[in-house]
């Protein structure tokens, strides 16, 4: 719910950002390749809508999903109380080898902070999640937060590739992300 | 109303300012994109050919226009009000042929299009928003205005939030007084009905609805008539529900009706709701060109939500091809983005809607939706307990 999901996607897929960005209704769907030294990932990244009554429709988009995104805004504690209701949903429902990150966005906002670092990290920490701090705006961390999780993916089932075979010795993996909150 | 009128108006006036564009064999294979302004004033990007498209739209309306002047100057200007057959009236029984005869041709006409300028008129009456504003005080939407000013709840937060986030870039909506009119409408229907208050999605309904009509006030029994009347009930509340049963229904219709999209599809483990929620909840108004999806409330405001099926399945049906050819989700939601956002003639859409997917009643509908009901409660329920069962767990 205004967190940045899309805005934070958007920046990663086309390298743009808007101060207002539609709001998402149900879910957008955007892909994008990103090139290991070890693989190629494809990421299938399903984006969500943030208002609660539409976590109903969630399961729909985690269903399958590798890798999961849980966003809040520095600047909103009531987000980051709502991420940290995410982040139980999808660890009981979704995959069990489902990967999850905690993004804290918006960081170039800091004068404007209302969750605290620290808060962020304990919780990724209890809840055995990379933790990462970025801003869609500034482009801060996003890169970064993408290349992680390829990693993570390229590493934790090099053998569940199910993508197509490319020229050469890399592997083309699909990997579907869901991005919430 | 509001003093805004003259605002919405030049959005119209940005028609007469399309060049004509002359597709050539070079701009074809250019593939030249250009950014232009439709009827309602969005700015939307298309080819060459898209432009010509939409100037022929635009002369179709015109058309259009003479034919519902002239049913006018014959049958009085509220003719269309006069199509329902009173029951055991004194109606004499030429009176009554007169009636069935305009309910036909209205039926058809509204198939057709209803010109933009008739259309708060057409719509009001039509809907059943008339006849709603009528059975409360004159006063009640000022009222309510008034009475639910300077109060913050949930809903009024998140429309806020919302305001600069609906259709950004429009050059109406996104002005400081369209800003303020989306939000009076919104935030009057949130304290109207509190199981509703403000679902996302809404917005954008209501967006749409005020450049139709043109003054807040009737927006605002639009959305009423369309959300208490029209729609099936618990569209917008609380889980979604009655979204998640006409997801279903949908599901069944696209199975018999277009049973090798829906086997493919299937097969690719593509669940179509990931693209139909949207369509159902906006009513189109964020993936089809904005006249295109105007043409299609005009359906939906005289026969019904059962439009929605008609026009769903018309998408997919005009695709099948292509959409067969599909390995993969994202190339499934790429066919169906580039063929709603390219749709800028209604007729296009709505010949195969209703002449290739055939008619189906309110009645069917209604069965499909009463045998979906209870696998659709159960599973939200089960979603809900399990979530709960969680909390007591981490308690």
């Amino acid at each position: 719910m205004g967190t940045g999901k899309t805005s934070l996607v958007l920046r990663f897929v086309k390298g743009q950002f808007s101060e207002y960005q539609e709001s998402t209704i149900g879910a957008a769907f955007f892909t994008q390749v990103l090139s290991l030294n070890e693989a190629t990932v494809k990421f299938d990244i399903w984006d969500t809508a943030g208002q609660e009554r539409y976590h109903s429709l969630a399961p729909m988009y985690y269903r399958g999903a590798a890798a999961a995104i849980v966003v809040y805004d520095i600047t909103s504690m009531d987000s980051f109380v709502r991420a940290k209701k995410w982040v139980r949903e999808v660890q009981r429902q979704a995959n069990p080898n489902l990967i999850m990150f905690l993004v804290a966005n918006k960081a170039d906002l800091e004068d404007q902070r209302k969750v605290g670092n620290e808060e962020g990290e304990e919780c990724a920490k209890e809840n055995g999640m990379s933790f990462f701090e970025t801003s869609a705006k500034t482009a801060q961390n996003v890169n970064e937060l993408f290349y992680e999780i390829a990693k993570r993916l390229a590493k934790a089932n090099p053998s569940r590739q199910t993508g197509i075979k490319l020229h050469g010795r890399t592997q083309e993996t699909r990997r579907r992300l869901f991005c919430c909150v | 109303m509001y003093g805004t009128k003259s605002k919405i108006d030049l959005a119209f006036e940005y028609q007469s300012q399309i060049p004509v564009l002359r597709p050539s064999i070079h701009s074809r294979r250019a593939n030249l994109t250009v950014k232009f302004q439709d009827l309602y004033g969005f700015t939307v990007e298309g080819n060459v050919d898209d432009v010509n498209v939409l100037n022929d739209v635009r002369e179709k309306v015109r058309q259009q226009g003479r034919v519902w002047w002239a049913l006018e100057a014959s049958k009085g200007a509220n003719w269309y009000l006069h199509t329902t057959i009173g029951q055991g009236s004194a109606l004499t029984s030429s009176l009554k042929f007169s009636a069935l005869a305009n309910a036909i041709t209205l039926k058809k006409l509204i198939k057709k299009g209803i010109p933009p300028v008739l259309r708060p008129k057409v719509w009001f009456s039509l809907s059943g928003a008339a006849k709603k504003k009528s059975t409360v005080p004159d006063s009640y939407y000022d009222d309510l205005t008034k009475a639910v000013e300077g109060k913050v709840t949930p809903a009024t937060r998140q429309i806020d939030h919302d305001l600069p986030r609906t259709f950004p870039g429009h050059p109406w909506l996104d002005t400081p007084e369209g800003h303020a009119a989306l939000r009076r409408v919104l935030v009057a229907y949130s304290f109207r009905d509190s199981d509703v208050g403000y679902c996302q999605g809404l917005n954008y309904v209501a967006a749409l609805l005020l450049l139709v009509m043109k003054t807040e006030e009737d927006a605002f029994w639009m959305l009423a008539v369309l959300l208490e009347n029209v729609l099936v009930s618990d569209c917008y509340t609380n889980n979604l529900s009655g979204c998640h049963v006409e997801q279903r229904v949908f599901k069944d219709l696209l199975a018999k009706k277009c049973p090798r999209i829906a086997t493919h599809l299937e097969a690719l483990e593509f669940d179509v709701s990931l693209v139909t929620t949207e369509w159902f909840l906006c009513l189109f108004s964020k993936s089809l060109p904005s006249e295109t999806t105007l043409r299609v409330w005009d359906v939906i405001f005289f026969e019904g939500a059962k439009v929605i099926f008609n026009v769903a399945l018309a998408i997919f049906k005009m695709k099948e091809d292509q959409l067969l050819l599909t390995h993969h989700v994202g190339e499934v939601i790429n066919v169906l983005q580039m063929t709603t956002h390219h749709l800028f003639d209604p007729d296009d859409l709505l010949t195969v809607a209703f002449d290739q997917i055939g008619s189906m009643t309110t009645n069917t509908i209604s069965k499909q939706r009463k045998k979906q009901e209870p696998e659709v409660m159960k599973e939200l329920d089960q979603r809900i307990r399990k979530l709960n069962s969680l909390k007591a767990d981490n308690k």
